[in-house]
């Protein structure tokens, strides 16, 4: 795999959920070290369009080829080794509660260690060093030992950023990173996974609803709406209309209400 | 004008609402239920012969007259204690290797491990290539579970003869798929994000699972295997009675040689292990957050109350530190051994076994015998849950703590005065309900043989005592538990405690309590096995006679048409739990 291969190869891509068509005729390409933004409304198939990225679903048409191998293709297990390679970042409640924060981290290891060693690391934490280097990093060390059912919304949502850099993948997926934190909260964790990729060379996707921290974060932003790419551009080149036509309210819904 | 708005009002009401007809699906099944428990009380010959035989008053009441002076010398003191402590250790090693069985098992039996395994987690029906493993395991599961752990006990008292082994296998193999069966809908119903996230990063199902879903639901699991732990105790009083020792054992004995004083005293054992092993259960669940089974049966897990960490962790370190070390002392106590399993007489005994049994013997004269005896055995069945669901729901509203000063139905009221008698009633039921469920029900059979004629009414009380203590236990938990507010909200616009109890804690306890009634008909069901054993009749006394003279070919088909009855009640409790 040479350096301008693309990572991410969607060919033809359509999704469908019994009779909803959540994504048509996709076509993408994102190369290495890339930062894209996935913006537009809700339901528009962002978190769809992440996890055909992920190898968590497959396409109903077209291909998707991740790092050069279409993934329909795979074995269960081959496909795990393609998925050891990407780390997704989902909203906290992806973390289990009930376990340590080291444990949660450690899971990030999980890929790579044997049954043997994880059954172990969760009486005797193991690999505590990397684990602690990696909450360092997101800014809350002092959290190592503590129950994950303690920790706020935001501290949360770095454990879960922390685990992936101990997963340390080619590819950061992130699926709405940010949409249950305020403003402020919202804005630490995008420096933060910008940072991660700048330092690291990661490709990072993220899909957001805030478009201003997509703009400010991001290098390439895609627009999706109903299923669709509504535009694919460097984050400067994108205008005011464009992202009113993203998130447009389309009136035809609710006319044939008015006339009953 | 006023009026003519209220006729507008009146006429749209009648036009959009008719009052609902009371025939509806639920009236239906409540007359199908009266039917039913009508035809078994005519099961019972009831009304046409001698069902009470007088002479047995007089034993009856020299037994009873016993309770009052209990055999307390030091030798039978000490007999009692090492009784005690054999039933408690078979109840140890059952509870812990069907646990065990229950993790494996409940693993491969649950669906989102095999979406897990074919990586269709993320698909919105279960795919079929996932179906097939998990329905042929859930097949297997379901086999071990209809029959009693008495018949397994009889069995394998064939095999090992008197031996620790039986008792610990009895309870071990049925309880194991029991166990697995609600581990595995436990692990169904826990949140999948934290699995889906692991899942998604290339790690594979076990090591995802022990990093998400096991400890995410352990909390539950734990609380499941404290209630295992006092079915087993029960479980294990009864195996004694077929020889493999503890407390059972000796009271079958003394039963025997009509000695009431020392049986009172094995009596008063059996309510205090019972007691306490209850109400330390009951206190952890609690604490876990996971109050009852119902909870475990009806899946609400995502809503249940949390306690905080602290006490619970404490609470969780306390409780399996004290099992670890009671669990150390009884197995240096009872001499366990396990090269038994595998000795070459065990193996020859199972080959014999299994090449007798085939092929079955089944020809068409024996059908019209096993006919009558199957409804028998439903009869049996239907009048114990009658009777348990009656008595329960009487006795589950003392039992409660709602009545005491405080409680929802008094709240106001802080005289000393309602402290006392509360707190008498309070513990006057809770005492009653413990000695019905603490006795077995064969031993219950056999105290009602003095003063009843044999037949399926002194086994369908019998079981129906037994029965009654655990749904009065069980019941009286429901009410403790529910949703105070709407209760509080009754009370404040002036209800009387007699109206919330009729408009608050009825409507909300009694979807609760049939539910409770239908699962414990399915265990009744299977319990007719025990009360067989002592001569009460119906399909279980057929069992018990064809295990004890070995004959094994028309065993099999017994024991499948029992399997088949057994399938069917559960059936019909489902389809009655689900209106």
């Amino acid at each position: 795999m040479s350096g301008t291969d693309p990572i991410f190869e969607l060919k033809h891509v359509a999704k469908r959920f019994g009779k909803s068509r959540v994504l048509a005729n996709i076509n993408l390409q994102i190369l290495a070290g890339e930062r894209v933004a996935l913006v537009g409304p809700s339901g528009a198939g962002k978190s769809t369009l992440l996890g055909l990225l992920n190898g968590t679903q497959l396409p109903s048409q077209g291909e998707v080829w991740v790092f050069g191998r279409n993934l329909a293709r795979l074995s269960p297990s081959q496909l795990r080794q393609v998925q050891r390679r990407i780390g997704t970042i989902y909203q906290q409640l992806h973390l289990v509660d009930n376990l340590r924060v080291i444990h949660n981290l450690n899971a990030g290891h999980l890929g790579r260690w044997s049954l043997f060693k994880a059954v172990v690391s969760l009486f005797f934490p193991l690999e505590v060093e990397t684990a602690a280097q990696a909450l360092f990093k997101v800014g809350i060390p002092e959290k190592l030992y503590e129950r994950t059912d303690q920790l706020s919304g935001g501290q949360k949502q770095r454990v879960a950023l922390a685990r992936v850099l101990v997963q340390n993948p080619i590819v950061i997926l992130a699926d709405e990173p940010i949409s249950s934190l305020d403003l402020g909260r919202s804005r630490e964790i995008m420096d933060l996974l910008r940072d991660m990729s700048e330092q690291t060379g990661q490709t990072l996707i993220i899909s957001l609803h805030a478009i201003e921290l997509a703009l400010s974060h991001c290098q390439r932003i895609i627009g999706l709406r109903q299923g669709r790419i509504l535009f694919d551009v460097p984050a400067p080149e994108v205008l005011p209309e464009m992202v009113e036509a993203l998130y447009r309210i389309e009136n035809a819904r609710t006319e044939p209400i008015q006339k009953i | 004008m006023p009026q003519i708005e209220h006729k507008a009002i009146q006429n749209s009401v009648a036009k959009t609402s008719t009052r609902p007809t009371l025939f509806n699906q639920r009236s239906l099944w409540s007359l199908f239920g009266i039917a039913a428990i009508i035809s078994s009380i005519a099961q019972t010959g009831l009304f046409r012969q001698d069902i009470i035989n007088p002479g047995g008053w007089s034993v009856f009441l020299h037994f009873l007259i016993a309770s009052l002076h209990p055999d307390l010398s030091p030798e039978l003191l000490s007999l009692t204690l090492d009784a005690t402590i054999v039933t408690l250790a078979y109840a140890m090693y059952g509870t812990a290797f069907s646990v065990f069985l229950g993790l494996v098992g409940g693993v491969l039996a649950s669906q989102v491990w095999w979406q897990s395994v074919f990586m269709t987690y993320s698909h919105r029906q279960f795919q079929p290539t996932a179906i097939a493993p998990w329905l042929i395991i859930r097949a297997l599961l379901s086999i071990p579970r209809a029959i009693h752990e008495l018949i397994w006990g009889l069995f394998f008292i064939n095999i090992f003869g008197l031996d620790p082994l039986v008792a610990i296998l009895a309870i071990t193999i049925p309880f194991g798929a029991v166990t697995a069966k609600v581990f595995s809908e436990i692990l169904d119903e826990t949140p999948r994000q934290p699995l889906i996230a692991l899942l998604s990063s290339g790690v594979s199902p076990p090591k995802a699972f022990i990093y998400s879903l096991l400890p995410q639901a352990f909390p539950y699991l734990l609380s499941y295997t404290f209630y295992r732990f006092e079915c087993s105790i029960r479980s294990a009083a009864v195996l004694g009675i077929i020889g493999a020792g503890g407390l059972g054992y000796q009271i079958l004995l003394s039963l025997q040689s009509l000695r009431y004083e020392q049986i009172w005293t094995f009596f008063f054992a059996l309510f205090l292990l019972n007691g306490s092993v209850d109400f330390w259960s009951a206190l952890l669940r609690h604490h876990l957050g996971s109050p009852n089974r119902l909870d475990l049966n009806s899946l609400k897990l995502q809503g249940s109350k949390r306690p905080t960490i602290n006490r619970q962790s404490h609470l969780i370190l306390f409780a399996s530190s004290i099992g670890a070390i009671a669990l150390l002392l009884c197995s240096f106590s009872i001499k366990i051994d396990y090269t038994k399993l595998w000795a070459p007489r065990t193996i020859q005994l199972l080959e014999e076994f299994i090449g007798e049994v085939f092929p079955p013997n089944i020809n068409t004269t024996q059908f019209g015998e096993l006919f009558n005896l199957s409804t028998q055995t439903l009869a049996m069945s239907i009048l114990a849950i009658a009777l348990a669901g009656l008595g329960g729901m009487l006795l589950c509203f003392p039992a409660a703590r709602i009545l005491l000063p405080g409680g929802v139905l008094n709240p106001i009221s802080q005289s000393p005065h309602h402290w006392f008698w509360g707190t008498i009633i309070l513990l006057l039921t809770r005492s009653l309900l413990l000695i019905s469920r603490a006795i077995p029900a064969p031993i219950w059979a056999l105290i009602l043989l003095f003063i009843l004629f044999p037949g399926i009414l002194p086994g369908a009380i019998a079981l129906g005592l037994h029965n009654l203590g655990i749904l009065g236990r069980l019941m009286a938990e429901v009410i403790e538990e529910l949703d105070e507010r709407p209760l509080r909200s009754l009370q404040a616009l002036g209800a009387t405690s007699p109206q919330v109890f009729l408009y608050g804690v009825l409507p909300n306890a009694l979807p609760q309590f049939i539910a409770y009634i239908l699962y414990r008909w399915e265990v009744c069901m299977r319990e007719t096995v025990i009360v067989g054993l002592v001569g009460a009749g119906g399909l279980g006394r057929l069992l018990t006679e064809q295990l004890s003279s070995f004959d094994y070919k028309s065993l099999v088909t017994t024991l499948l048409c029992f399997i088949v009855l057994t399938f069917g009640v559960d059936l019909l409790s489902a389809s009655f739990r689900r209106l």
